[in-house]
């Protein structure tokens, strides 16, 4: 039977995922802001992050009320746990394409364009994918997609261990370099392990997908 | 646990707490058996005797008359000769019953002579009344007055008993009509007055007292209620000896079991059926109308006219204030207003039994006609017992909780 | 955290105010100063420990109480619709036909469903049978009985489910078209199916009806209410939207019984 209350639950299903949605659209539009050196579309991901932090309390807010009020069980109690833990991934997702945006933003503010020296924009591509796959699990209940983004992982952290190599090995040999140069490696390096968090929160919200549909925590 | 050897855990433990259990179980059983014997005793001896007034070999098997016949004398003609003989028979009978107890009890060889006489006769005469009872005439007075002739007296010796021939119809009558219309009262003044202790009545020790004086009137005996009927209808209200004195006597006596069969009835009845209906807005009346009383009644029935039933078996209360003796009139007979229907004493059976087998001669010819009257009597009871518990069963279909 | 339901809720309109109220079974006060006001078209919950007075309070609304000689209210008024209805000018069977109640114990008489259904009009006079008809079919349509029991309107309402019957008393209740509908436990001898079915009856029938339950489950009073007034010894502890009462109560007595740390 559909209890009048189930609405509230499936209200809470579908912030979630708005915000979600949300996070990946500024993700996105920071890393496109790098990739493109396209400083509007940087300045504009700043200012998307804050819907994503009301969007988390809402949730947390909804999710509280919810077990105290309504006492959910099972799927239900998981579906709340998901929400209040996904929701935080979410959060971090935003909190890590605002600093994209902000560090990309002061590059460009001070140089004008970026030179792309290492696997950003693919590092980004299956961060992203990660992403949207992991939504796109939690939308559809797809357990096998789930289990698939946790194993990608391990290719953006890859790639992130590559940058890094790349980019300290440069600061190491260029010492002669402006400062200013250096320190825009500096901040290329923490926008790659931006990108590398932003596959991790992907992973973590694969397996609590996987926790929601199975009520079984993922070893890999 | 006892340390006691036993093949398992749940053995049976054969102590002396088990046996006396045993005993005890007993000692029930044979109580109930008892209980059971001396009822089934009762039953059988009534039906056995009074069937053989009430029921015919011939159709349409019922003894008609018996049932709707006034009661009347009995006028018998007994053949003499074998009437004479019997006489003989019985005075040889007291002659040697009177010599073996003048003989010593040593003299075993006279006492066994003498016996053994005895027992000789003991069978001659019962042939010989079972001749007579061939050869005998009944007549009732009805039919001794139609007779052309009487029969020769140089063949037929004449007596005639009283009240041992005919039938207890008015008896019947007159009961039922005492039943009903003492049914009618109790359960009227019963049921009002119950309303009113069990619904309006504040609870407190006034209550505790009008109920504890009802449940107490119960104790008194039938024959006070038989006093108090005859000062109180008989004579202060100047009804004379009548049917509506003994309806309210017996009303009466019966109110104590109906007051509380139905207050016990009505406090039966779920809580939540009273407040149901008042919390929807209905008077208090209303409620107890239409959410007390239609639930309540089966048990309120059944119960009362069971006591209604048993009360109007007293003979006591009915003695002094509605019943005669012999009444040749049927109650509708020969009244010169409609009032005087209720004005009127009448016969009843209880009566006609205690007058039937106390107040006349005992002969071979009352006997047939008390116990009939007996097994009419309990055929009554019983018919208003079963007609309640039907009732009930009907009413109780309908209302179910 | 303020919650929103929270200002929204003080916008209603009272429809029982309740001033000082002292309530007293003989010699024992049962209802120590009781003030609150009950919102129209809300659900108003009544909770706390067994013997706290919660179900007399609400048995005042109808002046169920008067049933009980010894009971009297010693002080202080109820006002529904801003009349004083212990005053001796109120009738208290148009009181009942306003404020309408279902027990604990689910009560229907022993009659068919339509009977039962019928009764509060017929109790008014109202016999035509195609008034009865339609308010018999409107009633159990609100306690969404009517698809259930239709066809067998004739048959006796004891032959129905125990959820069934609670909710034929609602219906019942709904047919003398009340304003104000008053529970006391009503789900407390009901499954959980049941229970959820007259839970869902209770959040539809508040559209139209104000509702004031009371009831021991803290999960129901949570589900169900708009409020939640928390009362102990007789005394009303805490009243205020239910969100508050069971995420933040102000009261700590509140906090430790709806935290189940009471006693």
């Amino acid at each position: 039977m559909q209890r009048y209350f189930h609405e509230e639950l499936e209200q809470i299903r579908s912030k979630l995922i708005r915000m979600s949605e949300k996070a990946r659209e500024v993700g996105q539009l920071a890393l496109e802001g790098f990739v493109e050196c396209d400083l509007k579309k940087a300045e504009r991901a700043l200012v998307m992050d804050d819907e994503i932090d009301a969007l988390e309390v809402e949730i947390d807010r909804d999710a509280v009320r919810y077990i105290t009020l309504r006492g959910p069980v099972s799927s239900d109690v998981r579906l709340i746990l998901v929400a209040i833990k996904a929701s935080h991934d979410i959060e971090r997702v935003g909190d890590e394409a605002h600093s994209i945006a902000k560090r990309t933003s002061s590059i460009l503010r001070r140089e004008g364009k970026v030179f792309q020296p290492v696997a950003i924009a693919e590092m980004g591509e299956i961060a992203f994918s990660m992403l949207g796959d992991a939504i796109t699990a939690f939308i559809e209940g797809d357990l096998e997609l789930a289990r698939s983004i946790v194993h990608r992982d391990s290719e953006v952290n890859r790639l992130n261990r590559e940058n890094y190599k790349t980019l300290s090995s440069e600061l190491d040999g260029d010492l002669d370099n402006e400062l200013g140069e250096a320190s825009t490696q500096i901040k290329i390096i923490f926008i790659s392990k931006s990108i590398e968090r932003i596959a991790d929160h992907a992973k973590n919200l694969a397996e609590e997908v996987i926790y929601l549909q199975t009520g079984d925590y993922y070893n890999s | 646990m006892t340390t006691k050897n036993k093949p398992h855990l749940f053995s049976y433990d054969l102590s002396v707490k088990r046996k006396t259990e045993g005993v005890i179980k007993w000692l029930f059983r044979i109580a109930t058996y008892i209980v059971i014997l001396a009822a089934g005793y009762l039953f059988a001896n009534i039906i056995y005797n009074g069937s053989k007034a009430v029921f015919n070999v011939r159709a349409p098997f019922i003894n008609i008359d018996f049932l709707t016949q006034k009661p009347q004398t009995l006028h018998v003609y007994e053949p003499k000769l074998i009437y004479a003989e019997l006489k003989k028979i019985n005075a040889q009978q007291v002659a040697l019953r009177s010599e073996l107890k003048g003989l010593s009890l040593m003299d075993d060889i006279g006492v066994a002579s003498i016996k053994s006489k005895l027992k000789t006769l003991e069978q001659k005469y019962e042939e010989l009344d079972a001749e007579r009872k061939e050869g005998r005439l009944l007549f009732s007075d009805t039919e001794y007055r139609k007779l052309d002739q009487t029969p020769f007296s140089e063949e037929y010796t004449y007596s005639n008993y009283a009240y041992s021939g005919g039938g207890i119809g008015p008896a019947i009558i007159g009961t039922c009509l005492l039943v009903f219309g003492s049914i009618a009262i109790a359960l009227t003044l019963g049921i009002l007055c119950a309303i009113y202790l069990s619904e309006y009545s504040r609870p407190g020790r006034v209550l505790r007292i009008i109920r504890l004086s009802v449940l107490n009137l119960s104790g008194v005996p039938s024959i006070v209620f038989g006093l108090f009927g005859f000062g109180m209808f008989v004579l202060f209200f100047g009804w004379g000896v009548s049917m509506i004195a003994g309806w309210f006597t017996l009303a009466i006596m019966a109110l104590p079991v109906v007051i509380t069969a139905s207050e016990e009835s009505m406090r039966a009845i779920p809580k939540g059926f009273r407040e149901g209906s008042l919390a929807l807005g209905a008077s208090k009346w209303t409620s107890i109308r239409t959410n007390v009383i239609p639930y309540a009644l089966p048990g309120i029935l059944t119960s009362s006219i069971m006591g209604i039933a048993r009360v109007a078996g007293e003979t006591a209360p009915i003695m002094f204030t509605a019943a005669f003796a012999l009444r040749d009139q049927l109650p509708w007979e020969g009244l010169n207003e409609w009032t005087d229907f209720f004005f009127q004493g009448v016969m009843a059976l209880p009566y006609h039994i205690y007058v039937v087998s106390s107040k006349i001669p005992q002969n071979e010819y009352t006997r047939d006609m008390q116990y009939g009257a007996a097994f009419v009597f309990l055929f009554i009871v019983g018919f208003f017992a079963l007609s309640s518990i039907v009732l009930r069963a009907r009413v109780r279909k309908k209302y179910k909780w | 955290m303020v919650t929103k339901t929270n200002s929204s809720l003080k916008e209603c309109t009272p429809i029982i105010e309740v001033s000082e109220l002292d309530f007293a079974y003989g010699s024992t006060q049962a209802l120590f100063n009781v003030s609150m006001d009950i919102y129209e078209k809300q659900v108003t919950a009544f909770i706390g420990p067994s013997g706290c007075g919660k179900s007399t309070f609400l048995r005042c609304f109808n002046r169920m109480n008067d049933l009980i000689e010894v009971a009297h209210t010693k002080g202080g008024n109820i006002k529904i619709n801003g009349v004083d209805i212990n005053k001796p000018d109120v009738d208290v069977i148009e009181l009942r036909k306003h404020v309408g109640m279902v027990f604990q114990k689910s009560n229907p008489f022993p009659k068919s469903i339509y009977d039962n259904i019928a009764y509060g009009l017929r109790i008014q006079g109202i016999k035509k049978k195609e008034i009865l008809d339609q308010v018999v079919e409107e009633c159990l349509r609100s306690a969404a009985l009517w698809d259930e029991v239709k066809d067998r309107l004739q048959e006796s309402a004891l032959g129905m489910s125990g959820g069934q019957q609670q909710r034929l008393c609602i219906a019942r209740a709904l047919a003398v078209k009340p304003r104000i509908l008053l529970m006391d436990e009503p789900c407390s001898a009901l499954d959980p199916v049941a229970t959820a079915k007259v839970e869902e009856l209770i959040h539809e029938l508040k559209k139209n009806y104000t509702i004031v339950i009371v009831t021991h489950n803290m999960q129901q009073a949570a589900r169900v209410s708009d409020r939640t007034a928390f009362f102990y010894l007789g005394k009303l502890i805490e009243y205020d939207a239910t969100d508050t009462i069971f995420m933040n109560p102000n009261n700590e007595q509140t906090e430790a019984y709806v935290s189940g740390r009471f006693g």
